[in-house]
């Protein structure tokens, strides 16, 4: 039993340990007693007789009757405090004691935690962001590939439609070349006028062929971005193939005065297994492209085939290529901005795409003022003895089976040019004695007739057939754009009358429209 | 002159301390001290002397300890518009508030209205509506909707 001495002891030491401190109020709030150290919490000015309100902030809206504990609390001085109301019958007391050192462990704990907290939420929320940025990126990166997809199928598109009357241009003019001669010799006086025109006729037609071949360009470049071209190796001399791109290369040469040496170590024959076609386009294009740039000096071409591999090197002494359009020389459509030489800037992209699919891969090593040199191997097996040509497999629908009956063999010529470049499979025979033969002996899915011809003409032929209860479709394609003959061929059960010069969309257009009636 | 307490409440770092400072003695800080129990701050509204209780956020570690809320006579209900779970967290406070102290008046405050990823939809604006709040965006950084947020509470106080 501790006695009241030690009591008052024991209180002591606690409020001083505790630095308690305290007032009491009666249950009107009036203050009745303070303790001394009140103040070194900030609670300056409490006076007995005063409203705690008045004093005190915290007591504010509490009332006297009620127990309640309020930790850490910062007090006017800063320090932190805990706070205890107590009630009794007669009063309140509220006690309050140092906190510091809860407070401060508590704030190192609680800080760290939320810290912690807010840092989580933050990286949760980074990430998701991270998340729709790559989706953003993906779905972008979808439009831009369906939109190249889109633009290579729009190029094709539009050097398909190119192609047709770009061929005809240079067919049409070919024939007015030969028709201009034939004048000239005819008429001395005038010679001087027709040589004029020859040589508007021949620009005309070389601007003609540099397009179609721009047209070409494009229309494989769309190919190999649709993966529609095949490689179909067969049994190949490619001595030859060599040989026929050194003679279509000599003129361009000569005509820019350099040398252009061919060196292989094979000769004719020299069979291989390849893709001749498109070996012979690469080596085109690569050679090409050396004597387009080389303005002095030479180019070689050196071959080297053995165990089974295919070397080609080609060196021009040719201005080289910078580093950085080094870069660049490769992606469609780039050209060096100063050259000045015409084309689509495809034809290296081709090449290459070719030489890669044949199993090799190109390689340009290049200093500007030292020249080029362009590499690349292909594996090439030796074609077996006596080994017949692999057939090409033509998965394709049966040709149109087309009898053209035309006698100027320029303009038969010049339509089966363009009727076979559309896969029809044309007939040509030169007057109407030989249509019928030829509808005797095989059978036609349509006719294309000529009109006026020696021996027979296109009117007696068609009559003859008829009588013989031949029904076989035939379009009439005459000079005369006389109604008189269009009626009489009407009459004649022709199916279509079609006016020289005769245009080969027509042609199909009406070919089409007979055999699916 | 009357005296009213009111109690700032709230998730932790929602802006409750930036508030009653930019309010109370017109100052904002980027940095983020934790508040630790409870701070007691006054300023006058009109005629009403404002106790404003700054109390310790709900965190991981505690809820809001309800002894703090005896004898207010309104709360600020806080959350950062740029965190949308602590505009939900308000309904739960609500209930600890009236659990502790009844309907008293209330005034939300969707704080951080200066940054741009704000993420409350307006169906939870109509929803805290419907509840009888007013409903404020407020920046104390720069200091948007404040003085209106905390002058509304001691209208309805008075009211
Ligand atoms: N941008 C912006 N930041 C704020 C705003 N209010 C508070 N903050 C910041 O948010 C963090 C937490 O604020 P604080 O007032 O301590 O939040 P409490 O825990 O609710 O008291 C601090 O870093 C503040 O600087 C605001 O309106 N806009
Ligand atoms: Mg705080």
């Amino acid at each position: 039993m501790v006695d009241t001495t030690t009591q008052q002891n024991i209180n002591k030491q606690l409020f001083q340990k505790l630095e308690l401190a305290y007032f009491c109020v009666d249950h009107s709030m009036v203050v009745k007693d303070v303790s001394s150290n009140l103040s070194q919490y900030g609670f300056t000015d409490v006076c007995e007789g005063g409203n705690i309100e008045d004093f005190v902030d915290f007591m504010v809206g509490l009332d006297s009757h009620t127990e309640i504990d309020l930790p850490l609390v910062a007090s006017p001085s800063g320090i932190p405090i805990s706070v205890s109301l107590l009630p009794s019958e007669e009063q309140l007391t509220v006690l309050i004691a140092n906190a510091s050192v809860q407070a401060e462990q508590r704030q190192k704990l609680q800080q760290q935690a939320n810290e912690n907290e807010l840092l989580v939420y933050q990286q949760k929320k980074l990430m998701a962001e991270l998340e729709r940025a790559s989706a953003e990126l993906e779905r972008k990166n979808l439009q831009l590939e369906e939109a190249s997809r889109l633009q290579t199928s729009f190029l094709s598109g539009v050097s398909h439609e190119f192609r047709t009357p770009l061929t005809s241009i240079i067919g049409y003019t070919n024939l007015v070349r030969k028709d201009l001669r034939h004048v000239s010799e005819q008429m001395v006086p005038r010679i001087a006028k027709t040589d004029d025109s020859q040589s508007y006729l021949r620009a005309v037609q070389r601007s003609s062929k540099h397009l179609l071949s721009l047209v070409e360009n494009l229309l494989d470049h769309g190919k190999l971005d649709s993966n529609e071209i095949v490689i179909r190796p067969k049994r190949t001399d490619i001595a030859e193939v060599f040989e026929d791109a050194a003679i279509l290369l000599h003129p361009l040469s000569t005509t820019k005065n350099i040398e252009f040496e061919v060196e292989t170590n094979f000769s004719s024959p020299a069979f291989a297994v390849t893709d001749d076609s498109r070996l012979r386009q690469c080596l085109i294009n690569l050679v090409g492209n050396a004597i387009k740039f080389t303005d002095t000096g030479s180019v070689t071409l050196s071959v080297d085939w053995k165990d089974d591999i295919l070397d080609v090197a080609i060196r021009d002494t040719g201005p080289g290529i910078s580093e950085e359009d080094l870069q660049k020389i490769r992606l469609p459509f780039w050209q060096a901005a100063d050259t000045g030489k015409a084309g689509t800037g495809l034809g290296l992209t081709i090449t290459e795409r070719l030489i890669e699919m044949m199993g090799g891969e190109l390689r340009i090593e290049s200093k500007l003022g030292e020249g080029t040199h362009v590499h690349f191997a292909l594996p090439m097996p030796a074609a077996p003895e006596g080994d017949s040509p692999v057939e090409q497999t033509n998965a394709e629908a049966v040709p149109l089976k087309l009898l053209l009956v035309e006698d100027d063999s320029d303009i038969a010529d010049l339509v089966w040019m363009m009727l076979s470049e559309r896969g029809v499979d044309v007939v040509h025979v030169a007057n109407g004695a030989l249509a019928l033969d030829a509808l005797n002996d095989d059978s036609f899915d349509i006719v294309l007739m000529d009109i006026h011809m020696p021996i027979m003409s296109g009117y007696d032929a068609i009559q003859e057939l008829r009588a013989r209860g031949d029904e076989t479709p035939v379009v009439v394609m005459s000079a005369s754009a006389m109604e008189a003959d269009r009626e009489k061929a009407e009459l004649l059960g022709c199916q279509a009358y079609l006016t020289k010069p005769v245009d080969v969309d027509d042609i199909m257009n009406i070919a089409d429209a007979v055999l699916s009636s | 002159m009357s005296k009213k307490k009111i109690c700032m409440v709230g998730d932790f770092s929602v802006g409750k301390t930036s508030l009653t400072q930019k309010f109370v003695n017109n100052v904002f800080s980027e940095k983020y001290l934790t508040t630790i129990g409870v701070k007691i701050d006054t300023a006058n509204v009109g005629h009403t002397k404002l106790i404003v209780w700054d109390v310790a956020g709900r965190d991981s570690l505690s809820s809001i300890n309800a002894s703090y809320l005896v004898g207010a006579a309104g709360v600020v209900l806080v959350a950062d518009g740029s965190r949308p779970h602590t505009v939900d967290d308000l309904n739960d406070i609500w209930s600890t508030v009236t659990q502790r102290i009844g309907d008293v008046p209330a005034v939300v405050a969707l704080n951080k209205a200066d940054l741009d990823d704000w993420g409350v939809g307006d169906d939870k604006v109509t929803e805290f509506r419907s509840l009888g709040w007013d409903v404020f965006n407020t920046s104390a950084k720069n200091g948007q909707n404040v003085p209106e947020l905390f002058e509304r509470l001691v209208e309805k106080i008075n009211a």
